[in-house]
């Protein structure tokens, strides 16, 4: 429990401690190169607008102090935790095929500090020159010089079971699983029984007479029952998998940093935080894929090469009234090619007119369709075609064909792949409730449907189309079918739509087609919002931006939601953020062949020391939700 | 009670505790059978309870659906339905508007009393409930006695303080019907219809957790005419 907990707490101490630049050692030359994501933190920034004495006041820090110092050496802080805050500090976590990785990586300062906090680790002999080898149950903390590793590795339990299941049958053992009970009643019973109470439900007769019956030791004491190998078999891939990941990055020297280019320049960032992850491995390593990769190897092959250098790098920037994260996300040029194509789009302006300047939140998204499956097909089909299977030439027919086929005029025509949302608080909306009415000469009752209102968020999707017609039809054939359907002229109504309850509005004008449950907004602007649309300098971000903008007002958007809408623990998050929220906002470069860039920015507002003490308000809101 | 014990379970987590209304009628006739109607009626808060049984869990807790909750209530019927003085026994289901009826006939206060305190102990993973001594009904042929049985008390009062303000919107309504004219009781926030052959006590969820005893009535009935 203890070691879970402190595991849980790597990204809150990642956040919290340290970092820094140093030129001397440094703490990210033992990121192991199966990192799939790493959030690196130069910390100097950071605490020079973060007092380490305001530090740990926070929740979470009482939590930390707690564990790390193991209530031996209370009184103490991080201050004298022996760690260095001129490295940085760098958080990681990898998923392979047959185990995960999860980490930080540090500078040490004071080593006896540093045990004094660890105190639960002991050492044991390190098989790798020039280190120290501590572990503490399934963590393992490796010292090289003064920069420290901290690093649990856990196989997969589908490995683990898959091992398990081979030995536990090759030793002659029947179905672990296999229940008499559970398949006569068909389903396992949740609830644990205890021997006691089968004793005190039987009857009489059947009660033994010496009272309660203990199970008989008839089992084999030296044999394992499934459990017992199940563990055996994991601690023994657990010792595996970190021997063979340590002799790669001990012996062999390779970590992150070598093994990756990108990551190493983005290291030499300055910003108070760098953020990286290899979407093209964790394509590589998901699960989720196995019967692709075993029914189509060439075309699982293939389309790795399509993810080829597919990498999200980003910085963290902590200004006095804003955090900026910037990410940058690359591709190769297969998939880049149609990323290009697909954001080869014009903006659509009529999808202004329809964004309210008050909205709490809204996004506008800007891609052409048409050229995106055109380049797609271009890139996909050739891979698809060069898979010798029989399904997949089927399949392969099915797309050819279809492409023949279809409309695409009609199809891409109707969603050319521009579109918008919005949220606009929570406001009251119509819907009825049944009063039970009661006669006062007897006190019967009868039932009376009444109007009512109900709280319901107010969200808003639209989409371009030049083709109106084509939803009309459909809208018209629904309206043939069921009298919930009715055409108000301006708009369409489908009468409890949402959630049973609530109408749903649509708008099919100007080219645009709308949904909504904004009754407003279909009854009174069906044309638009005309002056209380956007105001011409936010029209501008959104048409400058590349295929996507966004804002939200954080503000607005807490103080609309009522309390009851969340739980007691989401709103002791939304507490702490009340007077301390402001905007977000979104914004994306052009796309080219082999970049797009992301940025987002949130300037707030409200009682702030720094940036930094509200990203750690941030953080202990979030703490206290999980804890 | 009990089905209002589920869904006070099911609500009070969903802090959908706002806007029940609850209807307690009790029908007696002179020689102590009588029928009991409880109703729960949840249609001003369809769209949050549609809104969260679109949800697989909530706040850690696992959402019922309605098949599941169906299971419930037939399970609920049958067990009801095999007590001893308990016959007639239905549930009305609306899922649309989420209004939830049960009727049955007893032919004692005493029977309908054993017989809803078994079909919670079943029903309940719980052992030995405290609360389930209490009898919360009597009548003696003349003088009918009427309080709120303390499981339910016990389980509005677990309600969060937080959902306070919404439990002042709920309402429970006592209603107990004879076949002869009351001649008094002795709650003064009840109320008795014009005929003369029923009293009604109205109150509120919020106002239960201040005050368990505020639907406690003794009704006295005029003699019986030969």
């Amino acid at each position: 429990m203890i070691l879970r907990l402190q595991m849980k707490l790597f990204p809150v101490i990642s956040f919290v401690l340290f970092g820094g630049f140093v030129l001397a050692q440094k703490s990210e030359e033992l990121i192991p190169k199966d990192a799939v994501t790493v959030f690196s933190i130069n910390n100097i920034s950071l605490l020079q607008k973060v007092s380490l004495d305001d530090l740990v006041k926070y929740d979470f820090m009482e939590e930390v102090q707690q564990e790390l110092f193991d209530g031996s050496t209370s009184g103490k802080t991080i201050k004298e935790s022996g760690i260095d805050f001129d490295q940085k500090l760098n958080v990681f976590y990898g998923r392979g095929e047959t185990y995960e990785v999860s980490g930080f990586t540090f500078g040490i300062k004071d080593k006896k500090q540093l045990f004094e906090v660890f105190d639960d680790f002991e050492q044991v002999k390190s098989p790798y020159p020039g280190t120290e080898f501590y572990t503490s149950y399934f963590n393992n903390l490796i010292i090289s010089g003064n920069s420290a590793l901290l690093i649990r590795v856990e196989p997969n339990m589908n490995t683990v079971d898959e091992m398990t299941d081979s030995i536990w049958y090759a030793r002659g053992n029947e179905n672990p699983w296999y229940s008499e009970d559970s398949m006569d009643e068909g389903i396992e019973s949740d609830e644990e029984i205890l021997e006691e109470e089968i004793y005190e439900e039987m009857d009489d007769e059947s009660k033994p007479e010496s009272g309660y019956d203990f199970p008989s030791a008839e089992e084999n004491p030296n044999e394992k029952n499934y459990y017992e190998l199940r563990d055996s078999v994991q601690i023994v891939l657990q010792n595996q998998f970190l021997t063979a990941l340590c002799e790669e990055l001990l012996i062999k020297k390779m970590n992150l940093v070598k093994f990756d280019s990108r990551f190493a320049e983005q290291l030499t960032h300055t910003s108070e935080g760098i953020f990286y992850l290899d979407n093209s491995r964790n394509v590589q390593e998901a699960r989720g894929l196995w019967y692709f990769q075993t029914m189509f190897p060439t075309l699982y092959k293939d389309m790795q090469e399509v993810y080829t250098g597919n990498v999200l790098m980003g910085d963290l920037l902590l200004n006095e009234t804003s955090v900026e994260f910037k990410m940058e996300a690359r591709y190769g040029e297969a998939l880049g090619s149609i990323y290009q194509k697909m954001n080869d789009s014009k903006f659509d302006k009529n999808i202004l007119k329809y964004i309210n300047q008050n909205n709490t939140a809204y996004f506008t998204y800007n891609v052409n369709m048409r050229e995106a499956y055109e380049q797609a097909y271009k890139v996909i089909m050739p891979i698809l075609t060069d898979e010798r299977n029989p399904q997949m030439s089927a399949n392969v027919l099915t797309i050819e064909l279809l492409n023949e086929f279809v409309n695409k005029d009609a199809l891409f025509g109707t969603y050319k792949g521009s579109m918008f949302g919005t949220f606009n608080g929570v406001k009251k909306i119509k819907t009825t409730k049944i009063e039970f009415i009661y006669d006062e000469n007897t006190f019967e009752y009868y039932e009376k449907e009444v109007d009512a209102e109900e709280d319901m968020p107010i969200f808003t999707l639209g989409f371009s189309t030049e083709r109106s017609d084509i939803p009309e039809k459909v809208l018209k054939h629904l309206a043939r079918l069921t009298s919930r359907f009715q055409n108000m002229g301006d708009y369409w109504v489908y009468e409890d739509a949402i959630l049973e309850a609530a109408p749903l509005y649509m708008i099919s004008k100007n080219g645009m087609f709308i949904f909504t449950n904004d009754e407003d907004l279909a009854k009174n602007h069906s044309n638009g919002y005309g002056s209380e649309a956007l105001s011409a300098k936010q029209a501008k971000k959104a048409k400058k931006s590349g295929f996507m903008y966004g804002q939200i007002d954080w503000a607005k958007a807490i103080d609309g939601f009522p309390r009851d809408f969340f739980t007691e623990q989401e709103n002791e998050l939304i507490d702490a953020m009340r007077g301390k929220t402001g905007v977000m906002e979104l914004t994306t470069s052009k796309t080219s062949k082999e970049k797009t860039n992301f940025d987002l920015v949130y300037n707030f507002g409200g009682n702030y020391d720094n940036s930094g003490k509200y990203l750690l308000d941030l953080l202990n809101s979030i703490y206290v939700i999980s804890k | 009670m009990k089905l209002f014990y589920s869904f006070l379970l099911i609500f009070s987590f969903l802090g959908l505790t706002s806007c029940i209304e609850i209807i307690d009628d009790i029908s007696l006739k002179n020689d102590g059978s009588g029928t009991l109607k409880y109703t729960i009626n949840l249609s001003s808060s369809k769209v949050k309870i549609n809104s969260i049984l679109a949800l697989d869990s909530l706040d850690g807790k696992k959402v019922p659906s309605i098949p599941e909750m169906e299971e419930r209530i037939v399970s609920f019927k049958k067990k009801l339905s095999a007590k001893t003085g308990i016959s007639n026994v239905t549930i009305e289901s609306d899922f649309t508007n989420y209004i939830f009826k049960l009727q049955c006939d007893f032919t004692s206060v005493i029977a309908l009393q054993n017989a809803l305190k078994d079909v919670i102990e079943e029903e309940s993973k719980e052992k030995n409930i405290p609360e389930l001594d209490h009898n919360w009904l009597s009548w003696d042929g003349t003088k009918m006695t009427r309080s709120i049985p303390e499981i339910t008390v016990k389980k509005t009062k677990e309600i969060k303080s937080e959902d306070i303000e919404l439990m002042k919107q709920g309402n429970y309504t006592s209603i107990t019907r004879f076949e002869r004219p009351v001649e008094k009781f002795d709650n003064t926030a009840a109320v008795l219809s014009k005929n003369k052959m029923a009293v009604m006590i109205k109150t509120n969820p919020y106002a239960l957790t201040q005050n368990s005893n505020i639907l406690e009535n003794s009704i006295y009935l005029s003699p019986i005419k030969n």
